[in-house]
């Protein structure tokens, strides 16, 4: 049955103001997902706004999508149903900054960039560094569990976040976790919210844990005539006592779209290790020197960026893939997630799937975690959709017999119809089925996006 | 029920030898580290995933609740057997399943104790970070179930931090594996979801950690006050100074005394705090980082300020702490571990409330804290057979509950909720907080067999059969 719409767009006005709830097509075609437009978007200010959206809409059985920056819109399957779009970026404040305790609370729509701002300020730092930062906002980094070069050596949100507000559907508001680093009072509900793309409920605030911002950084960027001595650099340095921050290898497409503008000049068919390291003057000289050393004993070429340029070096580096064309008929970006010691194996893969189909792609990894990001472009020489499928489909194939996953992070509808976004549920599915009835008993929350169609 | 057909069934299972029903060695397994006690009906040793996969199904098939034991160093409860039912013994599946170098990470079984996984990835030149202070006695699995901390905290994390993978025997007697060596499985973080579920989503029988190269180098140091807010000062200037210590541990004069008159470790007698302190990762700025703290340390009252030279020296330091619980053992017959967490910041005024805590209820409460994170261990000593005492004991701990809650901390750091800390729930907690924990029990244990009647509160205006 269609849910009344035009009953629940009274309500929701009575709720979040008339002119936050717009039922015009340009707006609804603007917050469209996968090209499937809500009929309503609503944009309420405070989290108890939020709370009543979702509890209104659930009680008429009408599908929320949230959108907090827009930044994930493109990952997981194509919604089931969407009838109302609920934004998040009017909860844009900070609700505590506790810098003495390292901790900050947020409203779900403050964008990171911004925070990391006000958090600098006081010397301290969230250290999750996903692309296009300032657009990600708090919420969305946890519901999707974004993350960047820097998780090799702090890790996730899952590391990071110590609290959280969240609406349910049922109308219930509830609270995760506190402000403290070490709580196990009850179940560890966050664990539960991060990444799981507002399937459950809308988290409206987080608490994060922060850091001390490293008093020096630096980065070391070498250029490899091939693959195999990149790779052998990430192996001796996982072996090593060094404590790099990011290291991310980049093929040879990547390396030429990022090294103009680290100024470098990068040989045809080069490809590229980064690493960042970050502390004291006299860790960060020595590892400087040290990966150095290791750059230039494999048989590449080294070039330190000094503390003031390597922020900028890494940004440009993480947000590689924002750098290529955007073809009319779309691009396919994956996150291939495998053990540590299998990076290079589907690394190498992946670029060879771009080859052999004649997309132009760009191959990066996050090498010490085990994590590659390729993007294909679909251009007007693209095969048809059914190969690209097949092509992902055996990709997927190599990332889990080697006990890893491929995810769909952002491609077309058409393609998305032809490949599951996250691959086939495996263990653990019946249960992730079961707290999703537990939640969402109706199918409110963001319903069809998520792992099997939850 | 039939009692003795579910035994025979559990005897099939695991053979004759490895279930045990004989009333004197089901009294060993009616208590842990906590006060109450609990006979089980059965304890049943098992070996395999596929023998816990089967005592589960028995135990449904009876409708019988089921608690993992592992090494019983539980200070909330959490390991006794609270409605009855079987007790599975984990401590012999306590292999090394593998250690992955290439791949950073380590496979082990649950029974196996934490310190034998660090001493055996040791002399490879590898660590697993989460070391509590039980680490001798206390398992993976527990230290799962639980999601241990310890000493190391403040910079490392705590067990889920370290924990990527498992593989689980669900309440239904069905085996599930979550995540694994790779990062970021699809769908929901269950393996996030089971670490610290205290035995109430089912059993995990083989553990996916992360483990990391050994630290290049340490230092340690023991600073000595007269006075325990000089003390705390020093924690938030070395944090304010932008470094993160890998330990700030923190001791009273009460500890001390017990201490030094039990090990012998040259601590002052006259002192009223002691802080330990240790920096750890690349070796070239270590030096600068101690002159540093040590600077810190006098600038904020210390007397004198101690630096480990060599290894040995380094034990001599933390042997005070490592054996501050055992030390205190001695001054009373028994004592309640409160294990409350606040804002770092606000830790000298709740060891002020705690004192005069103290004076109300005319108990002796000596503390140890991990002043980085904020958890305080308040050990509250009585003698466990005058009644009398043990009510002032418990009304002490649930007010230094609720004076960290007050401060914006909780009820728990590391301990567990068990069935010590199930009331102080709602101190921390909604109705509806609790509600949407009690639906994550109910998708993973909808007979509520697994660890049954620890952790939640009953919904309110029920009352507890007693």
């Amino acid at each position: 049955m269609r849910p009344d719409l035009a009953g629940l767009r009274g309500q929701l006005e009575q709720i979040v103001g008339v002119e936050r709830a717009v039922a015009d097509g340009p707006t609804a075609i603007k917050f469209s997902v996968d090209g499937i437009a809500s009929a309503l978007v609503v944009q309420p200010g405070t989290q108890d706004e939020v709370s009543g959206v979702l509890a209104a809409c659930a009680a008429a059985d009408a599908a929320v999508v949230p959108w907090g920056g827009g930044a994930a819109m493109g990952l997981g399957n194509p919604p089931r149903r969407a009838d109302v779009v609920m934004r998040l970026d009017r909860l844009d404040r900070v609700v505590e900054f506790d810098a003495a305790n390292l901790c900050v609370t947020v409203e779900a729509g403050v964008k990171l960039a911004a925070l990391q701002i006000a958090l600098a300020q006081k010397r301290e730092t969230l250290p999750l560094d996903p692309p296009a930062d300032s657009k990600v906002t708090a919420g969305g980094l946890v519901a999707a569990n974004l993350s960047g070069p820097s998780r090799l050596l702090y890790g996730t949100a899952r590391d990071w976040v110590l609290g959280m507000r969240v609406a349910l559907p049922s109308g219930e508001r509830v609270h995760c976790g506190g402000k403290v680093i070490k709580n196990v009072s009850g179940y560890d509900m966050n664990k539960l919210f991060v990444g799981s793309l507002g399937t459950l409920g809308i988290i409206t605030e987080v608490t994060f844990k922060l850091l001390p911002l490293p008093a020096t950084r630096a980065a070391v960027v070498g250029l490899f005539p091939d693959l195999a001595p990149a790779t052998e650099v990430v192996r001796r340095t996982l072996e090593s006592v060094l404590l790099p921050e990011a290291m991310d290898l980049l093929d040879a497409d990547a390396m030429t779209l990022v090294a103009p503008r680290l100024g470098l000049e990068a040989p045809a068919g080069a490809c590229g290790l980064a690493v960042a390291v970050a502390g004291s003057r006299e860790t960060v000289e020595r590892q400087v020197r040290d990966f150095s050393a290791f750059f230039r004993g494999a048989g590449g070429r080294a070039t330190p960026i000094p503390d003031g340029r390597s922020v900028l070096a890494w940004d440009t580096i993480r947000n590689v893939m924002g750098l290529l064309p955007a073809p009319l008929a779309g691009r396919v970006l994956c996150k291939i997630a495998v053990p540590i010691g299998r990076t290079g194996e589907l690394f190498v893969s992946a670029g060879a799937l771009g080859r052999r189909h004649g997309l132009p792609s760009a191959v990066t990894a996050h090498a010490g975690s085990g994590i590659i990001w390729a993007c294909f472009l679909l251009g007007p020489a693209a095969p048809p959709d059914e190969a690209v499928a097949d092509a992902l489909e055996s990709l997927r194939r190599e990332a889990e017999d080697a006990e890893g996953s491929l995810v769909l992070q952002d491609a077309p509808a058409r393609l998305k119809a032809r490949v599951d976004a996250w691959g086939k549920p495996g263990d653990g599915f019946d249960v992730m089925k079961r707290l999703k009835a537990e939640f969402d008993p109706m199918g409110v929350c963001n319903p069809g996006r998520f792992l099997g169609g939850i | 029920m039939g009692a003795k057909s579910l035994v025979n069934e559990l005897r099939q299972i695991v053979g004759k030898a490895n279930v045990l029903d004989s009333t004197v060695d089901l009294q060993l397994y009616q208590y842990d580290a906590y006060l109450e006690e609990r006979r089980p009906d059965a304890v049943v040793f098992v070996h395999s995933t596929d023998e816990v996969a089967g005592v589960v199904r028995v135990c449904n098939k009876y409708g019988v609740p089921f608690v993992p034991r592992g090494g019983g160093t539980n200070l909330s409860g959490g390991t006794i057997p609270s409605k009855g039912g079987v007790v599975l013994e984990m401590i012999r599946m306590n292999r090394i399943l593998e250690v992955d170098r290439p791949n950073l990470r380590a496979r082990v079984q649950p029974g196996l104790f934490n310190l034998e996984l660090g001493t055996a990835l040791a002399p490879l030149g590898y660590q697993y970070l989460p070391d509590p202070a039980s680490q001798k006695a206390a398992t993976l699995g527990g230290n799962v179930a639980e999601n241990s901390g310890g000493p190391h905290c403040f910079k490392y994390g705590v067990t889920t931090n370290h924990v990527l993978g498992l593989t689980v025997v669900l309440p239904d007697g069905s085996v599930a594996k979550f995540g694994g060596k790779a990062l970021d499985a699809p769908g929901y973080d269950l393996t996030g979801v089971f670490v610290g579920s205290e035995g109430t989503l089912g059993i995990c029988t083989e553990v996916v950690v992360r483990i990391v190269r050994l630290a290049e180098g340490v230092k340690t140091m023991l600073a000595i006050y007269d006075s325990i807010e000089e003390g705390s000062q020093t924690v938030s200037a070395i944090v304010a100074a932008g470094m993160v210590p890998a330990t700030l541990e923190m001791m009273d004069q009460l500890v001390i005394k017990a201490v030094e008159e039990s090990i012998h470790c040259g601590l002052p007698l006259d002192c009223t705090t002691v802080l330990i302190i240790e920096v750890d990762g690349l070796k070239d700025d270590l030096d600068a980082q101690v002159q540093a703290i040590v600077d810190l340390c006098k600038t904020h009252g210390a007397r004198e300020v101690r630096v480990a030279k060599d290894e040995a020296e380094r034990a001599s330091l933390w042997a005070g702490r490592r054996g501050a619980f055992g030390a205190v053992a001695r001054i009373a017959p028994s004592y309640l571990v409160c294990d409350g967490t606040v804002p770092r910041t606000a830790l000298p005024k709740v060891l002020r409330k705690v004192s005069e805590v103290s004076k109300k209820y005319n108990l002796m409460i000596p503390n140890v804290f991990h002043a980085g994170d904020g958890n305080l261990h308040p050990l509250i000593l009585f003698d466990w057979r005058d009644p009398d005492q043990k009510a002032r004991v418990m009304k002490a701990g649930m007010e230094i509950l609720e004076l960290c809650v007050e401060m914006g901390g909780t009820i728990s750091g590391e301990h567990g909720v068990g069935l010590e800390k199930i009331d102080a729930m709602r101190l921390v907690f909604t109705e509806a907080d609790i509600r949407s924990q009690v639906r994550v029990k109910q998708a993973f244990d909808r007979k509520n067999l697994a660890n049954p009647g620890k952790m939640f509160p009953l919904p309110e205006g029920v009352h507890r059969a007693a």
